[in-house]
């Protein structure tokens, strides 16, 4: 399934995965988390690994000149 | 406390539900409520995932690098290089389940009760599992013959498909709560994925690392800070990591052709004793 869109929206999804993840390292963002003050380190380190997914995934998909 | 979550971890009986009914039923001075009683499992969890990494550790050698060549290369070409991917769509949903879970999943180890009724539902499971793959293995005409050509029909783990890796993953979430059993389930995932018992079980055992490694990594710092006798903690954990070394070594021998109904007997009784046992006070 190689498509510049398809790579592009995960692209996407990774700098929003990183905005998310900033948002709640600084404890701005408080969504499903168990306090609601502070920072959420491991709600941080989750997106950022979804966004390191992403940007692999956005790879993966990526059409390849040969 | 080490040597029981150890033996129990790998096994598919649910460590976890064990390390909340064992203390109660003997009337241990564990506090399940107190807040270093959750690190503490995950430095036993620690020895664990210390033990899988030497059994498997040339193994993680080829995933680690298989993960960095096909993520920088953007495609996949060899069987370490899928297994990392696999690894990678499996850890996923276990880990954002774990996130946004834990704090309720936290409420529920304190009772001993949950554990047990979570139990039996985990012996139950592994019994419609096998239910479920002896039905695949008459489908493919292998009922008739022996046990080890049997596990021959189905494949191993570098052939699983990424959304079967991807419900296995999610599968490994339902082990947050206490009597299900996180290699139970996984390895359950991986028979209906069409894998081999054995297979199931490494592909299983690999999934766990790097879960176990991040909860610890997250959840230690917590206990050193909590004024608990940390030495005692960490020779448990050896302990569980030694305790750990022998059962993976027995259960990758035993999966050749052994399957998951002893020890879906197993959760279903020791649950329901348990819950008698609870009832009646003793």
């Amino acid at each position: 399934m190689k498509s510049t869109p398809i790579a592009v929206g995960f692209g996407i999804l990774a700098v929003v995965f990183l905005v998310v993840a900033a948002l709640y390292a600084v404890g701005i963002l408080q969504l499903f988390a168990s306090t609601s003050t502070g920072p959420h380190i491991k709600h941080a380190i989750l997106f950022v690994v979804l966004a390191v997914a992403s940007l692999i995934a956005a790879n993966f998909t990526r059409p390849k000149t040969v | 406390m080490g040597l029981l979550q150890g033996a129990t971890e790998l096994f598919p009986v649910s460590s976890l539900g064990h390390a909340v009914l064992i203390p109660s039923l003997l009337h241990w001075t564990f506090k399940q409520s107190d807040p270093s009683f959750v690190p503490f499992l995950v430095l036993l969890h620690l020895g664990t995932a210390g033990a899988l990494l030497i059994i498997y550790r040339s193994q993680w050698v080829d995933i680690i690098k298989g993960f960095f060549t096909a993520a920088f290369r953007g495609g996949i070409e060899t069987p370490a290089e899928r297994l990392a991917m696999l690894l990678m769509v499996g850890t996923i949903p276990a880990a954002i389940l774990g996130v946004f879970f834990e704090t309720r999943i936290k409420s529920l180890f304190a009772s001993p009760y949950v554990a047990a009724g979570f139990l039996i539902v985990n012996g139950v499971l592994m019994l419609g599992f096998e239910q479920l793959r002896r039905r695949a293995e008459r489908r493919a005409a292998l009922d008739s013959k022996p046990r080890i050509e049997q596990e021959e029909g189905f494949a191993e783990a570098e052939r699983i498909s990424f959304r079967a890796a991807a419900l296995v993953g999610a599968c490994q979430a339902l082990a947050f709560l206490p009597g299900i059993s996180r290699s139970g389930v996984t390895i359950g995932g991986g028979l209906m994925a069409g894998l081999r018992h054995q297979e199931a079980a490494r592909f299983s055992f690999l999934l766990a690392t790097p879960v176990i490694l991040a909860a610890g990594v997250l959840e230690v710092p917590q206990l050193f800070a909590s004024g608990v006798p940390v030495g005692e903690y960490v020779a448990s954990a050896l302990l569980a990591g030694a305790a750990a070394f022998v059962s993976a070594r027995f259960l990758l021998r035993y999966f050749r052709s052994g399957r998951l109904d002893p020890y879906g007997v197993y959760c279903i009784a020791a649950g329901l004793i348990s819950l008698g046992l609870l009832a009646l006070k003793l």
